[in-house]
């Protein structure tokens, strides 16, 4: 699976998901809501039956009314009786000494039952029976939603992955094709690009085409579509390629690379000033390596005034080449990295350079940074000690 | 100094209070019960019937007040047939504090809440 689709299979999954947990949360909740009250009245069902039977004996200590009398108790729930002012007279619960209907449906985690006593039979106006909420219920209530979550979750899950599929299928397909005729194309350019370069080479040790302009044109129009097609096989091929990462001698490479760059830079008048340390070595992969150095160099020339100046300055830190051409504006240094993205579109390529370096540069934790001037100079700097 | 003094004080008001308790139920016993304890008025009857048309000692002493400011059947909770058995009672000459007074200290005698046992 590619990058791009894995990404929007993930984006799809989150938003279905987390839209689907949201209603059923949501419904979950209200349920829950619904099913609570179900429970709790008819705890408190029970414990208005259980008032009549208080009442019953209040009516009857009321009657008998002995020297002493013993408030009626029970180990099931607590009780209290209060006058008609609603203030508290006796019972087994004394938390509450003044009645407060409204404040008192859910007081302190029990279940509250309010009655009134008529006649008021030792005084009693109201009677309060009072117990803890029984959590048994509630907790297996609780247990039921999770585990309905919990079902509905992994059965909504399988399903997204499902529709997901079906949705970047075409998407799929399309990428697929699309890959396929680039990689098509890179390998069939590989030949004819190829050839075209040893024929040059064996043109210019001949004398009769030797030093000929069109020649150096056709030198030059080859090289840049030989880069262009390492860049293609590079981002193309890259998944599938394995680095190797060797300790490289950079100064000589770059060295090597600025010479193959020269006749292109010549047909533009540019002066190059090399500043490179000897004996700069990293552990890198020669392709990373050469795709880095090609592309700035390659940069600095496309983008560059006739007759501007190209300053490569290798050092044990770092690796910069500055040139004297159009500039990049600040805003699009934030995304001139973004494949296929060029600065000014006036000149030729494909903005794949950029995106490679960046690749590279993530890759290997490098830094790269850029530093521009419009109509003055560009600075490209990668560096590799911090 | 004015600890002393609040001491002092203080000692005089429970004085005073106990005195006025005292006294209290020196005219209840004289200018009520002596009387009631000849008719044999049951007042344990008296008491649970107001308490269970009254609820609260308030209401109770303002209900009795009023029955003993204007005796009639009228002003009475108790039934018709409780008449028949113990005559009317004469309109009280106390003063209205006095008579409030003596009827606070009768229901008091009875007071529910003193009656329940066996209760924290």
């Amino acid at each position: 699976m590619l990058k791009s689709e894995k990404k929007s299979l993930i984006r799809f999954l989150l938003i279905y998901l987390l839209s689907t947990f949201l209603l059923f949360a949501l419904a979950g909740i209200m349920f829950y809501n619904y099913e609570t009250e179900h429970i709790l009245d008819k705890q408190k069902d029970r414990l208005g039956h259980q008032a009549q039977k208080i009442k019953t004996q209040i009516r009857t200590l009321h009657n008998t009314f002995d020297k002493a009398l013993v408030y009626p108790r029970s180990e099931l729930f607590e009780s209290a009786i209060y006058d008609s002012d609603k203030n508290y007279i006796m019972g087994t619960y004394t938390k509450i000494k003044v009645l407060n209907e409204e404040k008192l449906d859910r007081h302190a985690n029990r279940i509250v039952h309010i009655s009134k006593v008529e006649p008021y039979y030792l005084g009693a106006a109201y009677l309060l029976l009072t117990k803890e909420i029984d959590g048994t219920l509630l907790w297996e209530l609780q247990k039921s939603i999770y585990m309905f979550m919990l079902i509905a979750g992994v059965f909504f899950s399988i399903l997204g992955i499902f529709l997901g599929r079906l949705f970047i299928a075409p998407m799929r397909s399309s990428m697929e094709k699309m890959n396929r005729f680039i990689e098509d194309t890179t390998h069939e350019l590989n030949t004819p690009i190829g050839t075209i370069l040893a024929n040059i080479e064996i043109l210019e040790s001949s004398d009769k085409y030797g030093a000929s302009k069109e020649l150096n044109r056709i030198e030059i129009a080859s090289k840049t579509l030989s880069r262009i097609y390492d860049d293609l096989t590079y981002l193309t091929f890259n998944h599938k390629y394995n680095k190797c990462i060797e300790y490289l001698n950079v100064s000589s490479i770059l060295e090597e690379r600025i010479a193959y760059f020269s006749s292109m830079a010549d047909i533009k008048q540019l002066a190059f000033e090399v500043n490179i340390e000897e004996n700069i070595y990293l552990d890198i992969d020669n392709n990373d390596l050469l795709r880095i150095i090609d592309n700035l160099l390659s940069n600095a020339i496309k983008y560059n005034k006739l007759g501007g100046e190209i300053d490569v300055c290798l050092t044990n830190r770092s690796l910069r080449v500055r040139d004297t051409g159009i500039g990049i504006s600040k805003t699009d240094i934030e995304v001139i990295s973004q494949r296929f993205k060029r600065a000014n579109d006036s000149e030729g390529g494909f903005g794949l350079g950029l995106d490679i370096i960046n690749q590279i540069v993530i890759y290997y934790e490098y830094v790269l940074e850029i530093h521009s001037t419009l109509e003055e100079e560009t600075i490209m700097e990668i560096r590799w000690e911090r | 100094m004015g600890k002393i003094i609040l001491l002092v004080f203080l000692v005089f008001a429970e004085l005073m209070s106990s005195e006025t308790d005292v006294s209290n139920s020196e005219i209840l016993q004289n200018k009520c019960l002596s009387c009631h304890l000849s008719q044999q008025i049951p007042d344990e009857l008296i008491y649970r019937r107001y308490l269970m048309v009254y609820s609260t000692h308030e209401h109770m002493i303002n209900a009795i007040f009023v029955y003993m400011k204007n005796p009639d059947k009228k002003n009475s909770v108790m039934h018709h047939p409780f008449f028949f058995k113990f005559p009317m009672k004469k309109k009280s000459n106390l003063d209205d504090t006095t008579l409030r007074n003596m009827i606070q200290a009768y229901l008091m005698r009875f007071d529910v809440k003193n009656k329940f046992t066996d209760i924290d």
